[in-house]
């Protein structure tokens, strides 16, 4: 692998990852504006993050009494190299994947399971309450979708026998994972709105806790909190397109549109249900996690291993 | 070349942030500084061609951190460092324990004989690691590790506060209060009478 | 760089944090449905602080405290129903405005401004002290005795407290309000917090201002006398406090009835999420009219489906049967059995046929249903009763409560609090605390918990 290579590399992840944010930044506008009723005007709200951008950039950074600053000035960078990480994991075309490891969903995991550390540190530093209540919030909720996730992933990467993505991808060349295991995509959704901590698992971030973890932060930091948060709805939804939608597969189209667009059809929906799934109260949703969705995460990956078995024969 | 400058680099940084851990004074900042050694040492194993183990290492032990964290803070009262309290007990033991342990380990690393046949090419070490330590139990393995999780599930459900049968205060008596109690006796602070 | 960053900024919405006083009626939440505004969580995201109606005593402190809180560029909007002004204003240079429809452009106004420097940011309203002096006293400098006493950075040492499973973790006292954005402004809570639940909420003692008395001061300046209803937290030119005295078309009453409703039924979806939703609801409220059964309706189904809703607020914050009997009515009372409504004793609108709605439960799903089964009512009530009048009586039932010239109309509520949140996650307290509508809150007429200082 060659210093160029690497480099170009890291280039595209990077910028694909920062577009993917500005078009999951607009598709949140577009989206609110259609469900509070209000004309929707996309062609204007494609101008409103970098509006709203300019707002906060102009604003002076904060500080709280004694914060643990070092972390504090990790947290966002941090996340953001997560979600960059867990999108290089997933290949945008045969050939075209950034990080081709031999255990790429071990990869991605590995990945998401920090997201935990980076805005348990967004909570902690400041050394305000309300933050810090989401910063447990997070770790409570974290632990919750954790198993789930990865039990789907495992049970996605058994037809295809490697836990590398390209073979993933062509292993659903016949039928697509969201069909042969019906409960892997609608339990990685539930996790992956916990990874970004979006909408009804926004429970570090709630209104409730008047803006959580992000209540003290201002300025560049609060932009970049932001796309951190927004890069890493586009990872997982690369991710999920890869393993459950059958990745580049699909007549006519060149492999890395269909790549393209099924990552945006799980990203309308992932943003879509902040809109209209009310945010979960934590202990039930921590009660929900361990009891219900385990088991289902379990029966789901049994359901795959019985397809392995049968097809073997 | 590349491959020995990182190696260099990420064992420097595990023995360095190895060592913060003892030197922080905020609980969170120990916590994570061994975060950061234990995920030097997963790239190390990464180089070293043992993918599968290095990435589910930082996977486990991000989660592992983070539970510690918090327990440190639930439980200490000085968990960010902000007083001058001192947190350590038995310092002297434990530095001199913690330093015979790192020369004893440090001498198995370097006077140890490690084989030095390179491994056979084209083989896939996530399969040969799995037949290796699992060998022919694996499916008493895959049930054994779910009986577990249900098993720890199921015991945090039954003797948390709200359990299977109700409120664990109502109904059910603290073995303490069976004890036939003088009238005028309290409690103290840790609740012995 | 700078002036283009200002001029791309033009583009967005001013941010204001609100502070609602006495008076502020519902100014604040119609100001959601001006999309040039944003209302935001907390000052450090905030360009332009806005203070609605009278804030008085340790309320103004808190006020300015808030203010300091906000980054610079920052200014200061104040508008106030009767023009009151204090003489105890700490704030510089604020901008003010007469009219309610006028606050919005103000505020963009100001925060084009302070963008392109041609206003100063306001400066600091409070100096920039520690409230509990630590710095070099003590053996080792933080302030107290030993290793474990005083305040260094303001945080006292953690103490310990038995949790509900038995274990003993960390405790930590925290001063809650008064203008957190979820609570009714002018709420102060002194909490103990072991992880995100709550153990021990207590009201504090209003801490005694200089001037003595609060300092209350009517528009002439002369003190205003206790009871008087413009010194309760209903907006000075809301129906109900005419009706106390006047007849008032029921049409009118009830129609501000269900607007109340839809209000704080935007306002509580606000909380659980859903945003856009809320401002739907909102938008009804704002152009509700005679004909707009259908489209409560419309929105009654939705929520009913919404799962999610269901799943954050059955059975959180039970107010038993016993509790609502204290309460001097109201739809909190209601939500659990208890069927006092003021409405029910007047003529006019027993000549209607006027049922109270009543709901079992009591939890704030009830209270959720309750409300939104009024706002129908209220609409049908309205269509129905062509030109008749309600008759004056003293009492009028006002959408949070029966209001009178000495009762405010959540009254009670506040003291239900402390035996209401003990054992809750924070999450369930907020639920609980906007499920019970409380407005905002007087401080004079305060109920307190404790006797204490403060932390």
């Amino acid at each position: 692998m060659s210093a160029l290579g690497v480099i170009v590399a890291v280039v595209s992840v990077a910028a694909a990852a920062a577009f993917g944010a500005y078009i999951a930044a607009w598709v949140d506008i577009v989206l609110a504006r259609a469900v509070a009723g209000v004309p929707v005007r996309p062609l204007d709200a494609l101008i409103a993050p970098v509006s709203w951008g300019a707002a906060v950039a102009l604003k002076a950074r904060t500080t709280t009494e004694r914060p643990d600053g070092e972390t504090w000035a990790l947290a966002p960078a941090l996340l953001a190299a997560l979600a960059a990480v867990g999108l290089a994991a997933a290949p945008l075309a045969p050939g075209l994947l950034a990080a081709d490891v031999a255990s790429g969903i071990v990869l991605f995991g590995a990945a998401m399971a920090l997201v935990v550390v980076a805005v348990f540190l967004q909570g902690w530093s400041p050394n305000s309450p309300l933050p810090m209540i989401g910063g447990y919030r997070f770790i409570a909720e974290g632990l919750s979708y954790e198993i789930p996730l990865a039990v789907v992933l495992i049970a996605a990467a058994l037809p295809a026998r490697s836990l590398a993505i390209a073979p993933i991808v062509v292993s659903q060349e016949n039928l697509w994972n969201v069909i042969r295991q019906p409960l892997g995509l609608p339990l990685y959704l539930m996790a992956a709105l916990g990874l970004a901590f979006w909408g009804p698992l926004a429970l570090p971030e709630g209104v409730d806790l008047a803006g959580g973890s992000s209540l003290e932060i201002s300025g560049v930091s609060r932009i970049l909190w932001r796309v951190a948060q927004l890069m890493v709805l586009v990872a997982v939804s690369a991710m999920g397109a890869a393993v459950f939608l059958g990745g580049w597969l699909g007549p006519l189209l060149p492999g890395a549109a269909w790549m393209i667009a099924k990552t945006l059809v799980l990203l309308v929906l992932l943003i879509g249900a902040r809109h209209l799934v009310a945010r979960v109260p934590t202990e039930r949703y921590v009660i929900a996690s361990w009891a219900i969705l385990i088991p289902l995460s379990l029966l789901d990956v049994f359901i795959a291993g019985i397809q392995a078995l049968v097809a073997a024969r | 070349m590349i491959l020995d400058v990182t190696f260099w680099a990420f064992a420097a940084l595990a023995v360095f942030s190895g060592w913060r851990v003892f030197r922080a004074d905020s609980m969170v900042r120990a916590a994570y500084w061994l975060l950061v050694s234990f995920a030097a040492v997963g790239v190390i194993l990464v180089l070293l061609k043992a993918q599968f183990l290095g990435l589910i290492l930082i996977l486990m032990m991000g989660g592992e951190m983070t539970i510690m964290a918090v327990f440190m803070v639930a439980f200490m009262m000085n968990p960010a460092g902000l007083n001058p309290m001192t947190m350590v007990h038995r310092n002297r033991v434990a530095i001199v324990a913690g330093v015979v342990s790192f020369l004893a380990i440090a001498a198995l690393g370097l006077f140890a004989r490690f084989p030095t046949a390179p491994a056979p090419g084209g083989v896939d070490p996530t399969r040969r690691l799995g037949v290796e330590l699992l060998g022919d139990s694996m499916l008493v393995f895959q049930t054994a590790g779910v009986a577990l999780l249900a098993t720890m599930i199921a015991a945090i459900a039954i003797s948390s506060a709200r359990g299977r049968f109700g409120d664990a205060d109502e109904g059910s008596v603290e073995p303490v209060q069976l004890v036939v109690a003088d009238a005028g006796d309290e409690p103290d602070e840790e609740g012995h009478r | 760089m700078t002036s283009t960053l200002a001029r791309l900024a033009s583009g967005a919405p001013s941010r204001c944090f609100a502070l609602a006083g006495a008076g502020a009626g519902d100014v604040g939440p119609w100001l959601r449905l001006d999309p040039s505004v944003a209302i935001v969580d907390s000052p450090r995201a905030a360009d332009v602080l806005l203070v609605l109606g009278r804030l008085e005593g340790e309320m103004l402190h808190a006020a300015a405290a808030v203010h300091d809180a906000i980054p610079p560029p920052r200014g200061v909007v104040v508008w106030s129903p009767d023009g009151w002004s204090s003489r105890r204003w700490p704030f510089v240079d604020a901008v003010t405005v007469r009219d309610a429809s006028e606050i919005a452009p103000a505020c963009r106004r100001l925060r084009d401004d302070l963008f392109r420097r041609r206003l100063a940011s306001s400066p600091d309203a409070l100096p920039d002290l520690d409230p509990a002096p630590w710095r070099g006293v003590g053996p080792f400098g933080q302030g107290g005795a030993g290793m474990t006493g005083g305040v260094p950075y303001g945080r006292p040492l953690a103490g310990r407290a038995d949790d509900r499973d038995g274990l003993r973790l960390d405790q930590i006292l925290v001063r809650v309000g008064p203008f957190l954005p979820p609570f009714p402004p002018g709420l102060l809570l002194d909490v103990r917090l072991q992880g995100d639940v709550i153990q021990e909420a207590t009201i504090p003692a209003p801490i005694a201002d200089d001037a003595g008395a609060s300092g209350r001061e009517g528009p002439s300046g002369a003190p205003v006398p206790h009871g008087h209803p413009a010194r309760l937290a209903v907006a000075a030119d809301s129906p109900f406090t005419t009706a106390l005295t006047r007849p008032v078309p029921i049409a009118e009453l009830e129609l501000a009835r269900a607007r109340h409703h839809l209000a704080w039924l935007a306002e509580a979806l606000r909380v659980s999420g859903l945003e856009a939703y809320g401002l739907r609801a909102l938008k009804l409220a704002f152009g509700l009219d005679l004909e707009s059964a259908e489209s409560i309706d419309a929105l009654d189904r939705w929520l009913r489906r919404n799962v999610s809703l269901r799943w954050g607020t059955n059975r959180v914050g039970v107010v038993t049967r016993a509790q609502a009997e204290g309460l001097p009515g109201g739809p909190v009372a209601r939500a659990s059995g208890d069927d006092r409504d003021a409405r029910s004793l007047d003529p006019a609108y027993q000549r209607l046929g006027f049922e109270p709605v009543v709901r079992g439960g009591g939890d704030a799903l009830a209270r959720w249903r309750l409300r939104v089964a009024e706002a129908r009512q209220s609409v049908q009530l309205a269509k129905r009763s062509r030109t008749s009048e309600s008759t004056p009586s003293g009492v009028i039932e006002d959408p949070r409560g029966p209001l009178s010239d000495d009762v405010p109309p959540s009254a009670g509520l506040v003291a239900l609090l402390p035996a209401l949140l003990v054992g809750m996650e924070w999450g369930d307290a907020v639920t609980t605390v906007v499920s019970l509508d409380i407005g905002v809150i007087d401080p004079a007429v305060r109920e307190v918990t404790s006797e204490g200082t403060g932390p």
